[in-house]
């Protein structure tokens, strides 16, 4: 169970975020609704520990993260325009979590391929990440994001680079494919569709806090 | 990275530029204050040095802003064969040493120069030769900032003006002027700075009547021990190149970002006068930029056995390993201060302009500080090498600025939640991503050090001649066969010179890729 309590965040002298908390449960998607500029993406950041909070705490399973640096929550996140790495090929985009956490590079790319063969992206092993197409890195960064079996998945405006075909589609995919995971997520986006077709429950984020939206 | 960790990065450029930068400033500044700031203007003979080293700067520019505008509106507006490969040609001229471009307009232009056995007219006194040298450095900039500027025009902006019944002639003069004028501006800036605190060119090119302030330093510091009276000198260049630096940098930070999505095409010259136009521009290139260096080839060749027996010559043996210890010396040093630098300047406008504090001070005022404030280290070779990373850590710093603007966050953010250390994120995304930037930028110290002129002339031992101090010391004896040599080595320079470029430009082709990917 991911838990934040009362996070804020002031930004060039307002509130960004104020008294912000929220529970995500194990299994759950949770998406934070919003316009631009109103904080949504820094609070995924500050729950990656990538943004420093100026007040609040972060929880997993009762422990408190909120000191923990980022590498060590054990989350992946996930940016709207993908953020392969450009010099690594599929195969070791996919695998670098798993290198990170200490395995042989010969094992993690075995288990990559796996990875990839599960998202009928085997035949790309070997690609260059810029020479595949917006679903294909779309489906890449996925892969990256699960293979190392993160106890939460955040996701920010995953599919907002797609077309409006290819996000209808790959949303579907996604949910199943995260749904099968099971780890708490939580998605940001400002495209309320999007929200309901995957999320159980909805937030907006208005002045700085959250409003349930359903 | 956290701010803490920037500011302890940069203590370490910052902590080298006190040390061998502020600080000797600081003391040329005590130097010179010991006489009227006025004096330097009182004296006839050294405000001629002043009023002529301002003069030949600004004649530069008018020079390169009237050949170069039109030959970059030529390289951006039509498309023929052999058009990228000048583009990536107009580099050279970034990495040939000053002294090779010296020997290069000699060769052409000198006494028994090439224009010379073609039957004109050698030029060995007067103005022309200096003039000619700076057109030679300073057209390419020009002309690569105005073809960058024209690059960013908007095809949609033309559209709009020619159907508002705008002639070509008029949209050049109401579209494309305007836009081409701030990158111009700041490129005409540069062009001053470098010809008014020239010293490489103007030693060799200018003679005792023509010759610069910088040139004027040198001679009051080591010829007539005249300290003071060459730190007032020192000072009001100081002011001089500090205020265009500032403009400058005013200059260059209001340049917008690239701009691309709707660029004017290219298209093929039609009918004579176009096609006239892009061999007219072509020819502007060849006889100011590349004759030179043309020149010196062609001399070298016909310089028979004897002169190229100065390859085998035991000082010579000694000076190419000293320019290539040295160099070797001084890019490492330069590295670890350009990146450390960079990383630190990554989100600081202030730091960030602070590594360009070398360029702005001449490396004749560098070197003249370092040898009043240090006196009992001149002959120490820690000093030169630093004074040559000096020198050259800006190129390094700049380049890799640019390599991480180009690189998206994210990329380090989603490393860092995939379980990497802000260490293994910079060996396995951030290090991978600047390596294109890191060898350009070790490409231009490297060729800023190969050609180390000033520096060495102040500073080292006489058993520490490089290739460029030997080149002048062949220069200064009289006889042809002297001249002879000193034409082979600065061959040599000029080759370790296109190896500096040759690595440049294939980074260039790496970079463009590399930001593309990112």
């Amino acid at each position: 169970m991911l838990e934040l309590q009362n996070l804020c965040k002031t930004w060039q002298g307002r509130d960004l975020l104020r008294d912000v908390s929220l529970r995500v449960a194990s299994g759950e998607t949770v998406a934070i609704l919003g316009p631009s500029g109103s904080g949504k993406s820094t609070l995924l950041k500050m729950v990656a520990g990538l943004e420093s909070l100026d007040a609040g705490r972060v929880y997993f399973d009762g422990q408190d993260i909120t000191a923990l640096a980022p590498e060590r929550r054990h989350f992946a996140l996930m940016f709207q325009d993908f953020a392969l790495f450009p010099h690594l090929d599929v195969q070791d985009n996919v695998a670098f979590g798993l290198i990170e956490q200490g395995l042989r590079k010969a094992d993690a790319r075995t288990q990559a391929c796996a990875m990839l063969e599960r998202f009928g992206l085997q035949a790309l092993a070997r690609a260059r990440v810029t020479r595949l197409s917006g679903g294909e890195q779309q489906r890449v960064a996925l892969a990256r994001a699960l293979i190392t079996r993160p106890r939460v998945l955040l996701l920010d405006e995953p599919f907002s680079a797609l077309d409006a075909a290819l996000r209808l589609q790959l949303r579907e995919e996604f949910r199943q494919r995260i749904a099968d995971v099971g780890m708490a997520t939580l998605l940001v986006t400002h495209d309320e569709a999007e929200a309901r077709a995957m999320a159980a429950r909805g937030y907006a984020v208005e002045q700085g806090g959250l409003r349930l939206l359903w | 990275m956290k701010l803490r960790a920037r500011w302890l990065l940069g203590t370490v450029p910052l902590a080298f530029l006190l040390v061998l930068l502020v600080a000797p400033a600081a003391r040329l500044a005590m130097e010179g204050g010991q006489l009227p700031w006025s004096t330097p203007w009182q004296d006839a003979y050294l405000r001629w040095r002043i009023e002529w080293s301002l003069a030949q700067a600004l004649v530069t520019c008018v020079g390169t802003l009237l050949l170069g505008v039109p030959v970059a509106w030529v390289l951006a507006r039509f498309e023929f064969a052999g058009r990228s490969w000048v583009l990536h040609a107009l580099m050279l001229p970034f990495v040939v040493p000053n002294l090779v471009a010296a020997m290069g307009v000699l060769a052409l232009l000198g006494p028994q120069g090439v224009v010379q056995a073609l039957g004109g007219a050698a030029l060995d006194s007067g103005p022309w030769l200096l003039l000619y040298g700076n057109l030679f450095f300073n057209l390419c900039l020009v002309v690569r900032a105005c073809t960058e500027a024209l690059g960013q025009v908007s095809a949609s902006r033309i559209a709009a003006a020619r159907t508002l019944g705008a002639t070509p002639w008029r949209v050049f003069w109401r579209v494309e002027w305007p836009a081409m004028a701030p990158w111009l501006l700041s490129a005409l800036c540069l062009v001053f700075l470098y010809c008014a605190s020239g010293f490489g060119l103007a030693l060799v090119l200018g003679g005792q009547e023509y010759a610069t302030v910088e040139v004027e330093i040198y001679t009051l510091v080591a010829h007539e021990l005249e300290l003071a009276q060459a730190a007032a000198l020192a000072l009001w260049m100081l002011g001089l190149t500090a205020g265009l630096a500032l403009g400058y940098t005013a200059l260059a930070r209001g340049l917008a970002a690239p701009q691309r999505a709707d660029t004017v095409p290219r298209r093929r010259p039609q009918g004579v006068g176009q096609w006239a136009a892009v061999a007219v521009a072509l020819l502007v290139l060849a006889l100011v930029c590349a004759a030179p260096l043309v020149a010196i080839v062609a001399k070298t060749l016909h310089a028979g056995a004897a002169a190229w027996g100065v390859l085998w010559e035991a000082g010579t043996l000694q000076a190419l390993w000293n320019s290539l210890r040295f160099t070797l010396m001084a890019v490492g040093l330069a590295t670890l201060l350009g990146l450390s630098h960079a990383l630190a300047a990554r989100r600081s406008t202030l730091l960030r302009a602070l590594a360009f504090l070398p360029l702005v001070l001449s490396p004749v005022a560098v070197a003249f500080g370092l040898l009043l404030l240090y006196p009992q280290w001149t002959a120490s070779l820690a000093l030169l090498v630093g004074a040559y990373a000096l020198l050259a850590y800006p190129f390094v710093a700049q380049s890799l600025a640019a390599g991480l603007d180009a690189m998206p966050r994210h990329l380090g953010q989603v490393a860092r939640s995939l379980g990497a250390s802000p260490w293994r994120v910079f060996w396995r995304v951030t290090l991978p991503l600047l390596r294109p930037a890191l060898r350009r930028g070790m490409a231009f110290a490297a060729a800023t050090a190969v050609g180390e002129f000033a520096v060495t002339l102040f500073l080292s031992r006489p058993e520490w001649a490089t290739l460029t101090t030997r080149v002048y010391e062949y220069l200064g004896r009289p006889g042809a066969a002297n001249r002879d040599a000193a034409l082979v080595l600065a061959c040599l320079l000029m080759a370790l010179a296109l190896l500096a470029f040759a690595v440049i430009e294939s980074t260039n082709d790496a970079m463009k890729e590399s930001t593309r990917r990112a």
